[in-house]
């Protein structure tokens, strides 16, 4: 599959429908099962692929509708770690959990959420993990000597389920670390325990940090200059930033420093359920191209669109496919 | 038959209790009751704290479903503080005919009462034109009476004005923004934002101690305030003018509706570090819904006046009966010189509001999807709360607060964070326990908050709500509602 110029995804979920929300609630009441519970998440997940495939995107992900948010859906399947499961009061609460000792190296069984979604799309596909880093802020470390320690032995496990997935065809990989621009002062062993990450990781692996997305909210406030210049060190193909809801001013960071990353644009606010025009869009890709070259953009959402009504979600990925057409068609491609 | 003693105050109260038992007993003795209906008769006695209110002595609402049937759901609500023993018994038959008894429809109207609207939510009734015209003619109002409005508070005086209260305000904002700064988050505006300013009193103490805190300690945050003062009201921002006259620099007045200030500040989104209010929410449009046997009925209302006073009134000034609807109309319109003289004017005004009263109707919420609750809340999220609260229960949907909340959280900075000062049920089964309201204050209407529903409502909605009753005045029943984020 070859990608057009510019091509456009999302960041990783798409709109998570309210009755999914009720059901996903009453498996934790024990009111359905879980093999229930698998189905309607078979069929979720096939209709975020659908609604993304008519709104027109490029490339695509499984919505992330199996996930109860950023972190959980990791922290349940890493080995070694210790989950308190009466600590959600709502599905989309975190849970408590610890590491007691050392975390083995064992499978987090994400292939076969891969191997599904690929069953029901011909596009291009992608598949977005949560980083190391993120993951280490919500467990509560009783074992190792720092966070950068517990962030290395979690690196290295999912090192080998990021090898499985490309084994298994995965040639697209995001890796989300929305907690780097809530701790700036982490990112030097961040960037470190990144590497180990994707180290020997044969597939076009691409990092999101924004500045959070809790409940549709953001968590932080600042500048991208934190990334730099450590981010550079990153042995990843590309970055995706934020810049519809906060403004393009960082996008001169890619001026000021040379980088040799592809730049996935966040130009969809995924804060507001205001629907952008595809000009909108159009002005926001047109200003990244005042720093970078065509070939080094791909087009996105800020972030996520599980806070987002499917309607609104599903309005704003075709605002998006139609505002970059305009670019491309102005780029006579 | 179940009777619901809530807070009867006095001596009196089991004597009073006593002689409504006796009355319900007789009038099923005597065939005026079904038994059909005694079965799942369900009356409340109440002691109104509000002298000024919408109740009669005895209401009676009946149940329906939104296409009009008849269902053998009735509530009485008796006002134990009005009632007397010799004319409790007429006051229960007509309130029972009134309700749509065996012999009425539900529509016929009262020949006792003059009606002033159709039934409607509570939210979308006349009466609150009337509050909102009490607001945009504050001026008016004090004239005639010959007192500011805070007078007629329960203190004498706004908790909102509580000196040590504002102090310790400033201080928690202070410690945030030295926070903020020692992670370099500090941005370069710090906006802050009042919403419904009173005379503007509140703002100006806070002012004053914020600059002298800020000069002890040398931070020199004041010149980067930017003080957003909000009011649905124009004659009131401007009121408050003189209040923060020192810190006009920094002082914005801007005219917004409490329910959307995102509508008008859209362009402060996320950037708000602390909004605040007082006596807001408690004065916002609200309505009533009762859970009965596991369903859900909405409080419908009919404003009226009650013929004897409506007669009296059309007497005083000079208007046919039949004309006094047209004439509220034009005074809610702000026609006062159609009297004569605006001082006429504003007199009616006064007298028909204190004699508005509020027929009431159950009707069955069958359509739980459809239903239009305000943002925020859904019926699935409304049963997922009510979970825990009572079988049967009548409580407020505090709409109106409901809305200003969900449509100012978006305004805040991730570090920013909202105090509301006002009067809250903290716990759903308070409304067990005695009447919210509505209530009278002034030309104003009052009602609490259902402070329980708007934290279920906050929790998913990613923040969590702490109440924290107001300890600078002693017997204050004000609490102070501030969030943090949830994680």
């Amino acid at each position: 599959m070859t990608l057009p110029l510019l091509p456009t995804t999302i960041v990783g979920s798409y709109a998570m429908p309210g009755w999914l929300e009720r059901l996903k609630t009453d498996y934790f009441a024990r009111r359905i099962s879980r093999h229930d519970l698998e189905e309607i998440y078979d069929s979720a997940v096939k209709a975020a692929v659908k609604d993304q495939e008519t709104a027109g995107l490029d490339m695509v992900t499984d919505g992330e509708v199996r996930r109860d948010n950023t972190v959980d859906y990791f922290i349940e399947r890493l080995p070694g770690v210790q989950i308190d499961r009466s600590s959600k009061k709502f599905y989309y609460d975190f849970y408590d959990s610890s590491v007691q000792g050392k975390i083995p190296m064992a499978s987090l069984g994400l292939v076969q959420d891969y191997q599904f979604l690929r069953m029901f799309t011909e596009r291009e596909s992608k598949f977005c993990i949560t980083g190391p880093h993120c993951l280490t802020k919500r467990i509560r470390n009783s074992y190792y000597p720092n966070e950068e320690a517990l962030a290395t032995d979690i690196a290295r496990v999912m090192n080998m389920e990021l090898k499985a997935l490309v084994k298994a065809g995965a040639r697209y990989i995001q890796i989300d670390e929305p907690y780097y621009s809530g701790f700036p002062e982490d990112i030097h062993w961040a960037v470190k325990v990144l590497n180990i990450l994707v180290d020997e990781v044969d597939a076009n692996i691409v990092v999101h940090i924004c500045y959070g997305n809790r409940y549709g909210k953001p968590s932080w406030e600042g500048s991208y200059r934190y990334l730099f210049p450590a981010i550079m060190n990153a042995k990843v193909k590309g970055l995706t930033l934020e810049f519809a809801r906060r403004g393009g001013e960082d996008l001169d960071l890619f001026k000021e420093f040379d980088t040799k990353f592809i730049l996935g644009v966040g130009v969809i606010d995924v804060k507001t359920h205001e629907v952008e025009t595809p000009e909108m869009v159009a002005e926001h890709i047109r200003r990244a191209l005042k720093v970078l070259p065509p070939e080094r953009i791909f087009t996105l959402p800020d972030c996520g669109c599980f806070h987002l009504p499917r309607d609104v979600a599903f309005a704003k990925l075709q605002a998006l496919v139609q505002g970059t057409r305009i670019v491309r068609k102005e780029l006579g491609k | 038959m179940i009777v619901k003693l809530n807070h009867l105050n006095g001596k009196s109260a089991g004597a009073r209790a006593q002689v409504v038992v006796d009355t319900i007993y007789s009038l099923l003795e005597e065939g005026r009751l079904e038994h059909e209906q005694f079965a799942r008769l369900q009356i409340e006695l109440d002691w109104i704290q509000y002298k000024q209110n919408f109740r009669e002595v005895v209401i009676a609402s009946q149940g329906y479903t939104p296409r009009g049937e008849h269902l053998p759901v009735l509530d009485v609500l008796v006002d134990t503080r009005q009632v007397e023993p010799t004319t409790l018994r007429a006051d229960m038959l007509k309130a029972l005919a009134r309700a749509g008894g065996p012999d009425r429809s539900q529509d016929a109207g009262d020949p006792d009462h003059v009606m002033l609207e159709e039934f409607r939510s509570l939210r979308h009734s006349i009466v609150w034109e009337f509050n909102k015209l009490y607001w945009g003619r504050l001026n008016l109002w004090q004239a005639a009476t010959g007192k500011g409005y805070e007078e007629a508070l329960p203190g004498g005086q706004s908790d909102g004005h509580q000196p040590e209260s504002i102090a310790d305000s400033v201080c928690d904002f202070w410690t945030l923004l030295r926070d903020l700064e020692s992670q370099n988050q500090l941005p370069a505006e710090i906006f802050i934002l009042e919403l419904g300013v009173g005379t503007g009193t509140r703002c100006g103490i806070w002012l004053d101690k914020f600059l002298a805190l800020d000069r002890i300690r040398e931070t020199n945050y004041y010149p980067r305030l930017r003080v957003l003062l909000g009011d649905y009201s124009l004659a009131t921002l401007d009121l408050s003018r003189p209040a923060v006259r020192e810190h006009a620099d920094l002082c914005s007045f801007m005219v917004l509706d409490a329910m959307n200030p995102l509508k008008t500040l859209s362009f402060l989104r996320h950037k708000i570090l602390q909004v605040h209010s007082t006596n807001v929410y408690d004065n916002l449009p609200d309505e009533e819904v009762v859970r009965r046997d596991g369903r859900l009925y909405f409080v419908q209302v009919r404003s009226y006046i009650p013929r004897a006073e409506a007669e009296r009134i059309a007497v005083v000034f000079g208007v046919k009966v039949e004309k006094l609807r047209a004439s509220m109309h034009r005074i809610l319109q702000g026609g006062f010189e159609d009297f004569g003289s605006v001082q006429q004017g504003v007199a009616f005004w006064q007298e028909i509001w204190k004699a508005i009263r509020l027929e009431e109707r159950l009707v069955l919420l069958e359509d739980l999807p459809d239903f239009p609750f305000p943002e925020g809340l859904d019926a699935s999220k409304l049963d997922d709360i009510l979970q825990d609260a009572p079988a049967d229960i009548r409580f407020h949907l505090s709409s109106g607060a409901l809305e200003s909340f969900m449509n100012t959280m978006p305004l805040l900075h991730p570090r920013g964070y909202l105090q509301v000062q006002d009067i809250f049920v903290t716990d759903i089964s308070q409304y067990r326990l005695g009447f919210y309201g509505p209530g009278k204050l002034e030309g104003s209407l009052l009602n609490w908050v259902n402070g329980a529903l708007l934290k279920g409502v906050a929790e998913r909605a990613g923040y969590d709500v702490h109440f924290v009753p107001f300890r600078y005045r002693k017997g204050s029943k004000t609490s102070v509602l501030y969030t943090t984020r949830r994680e």
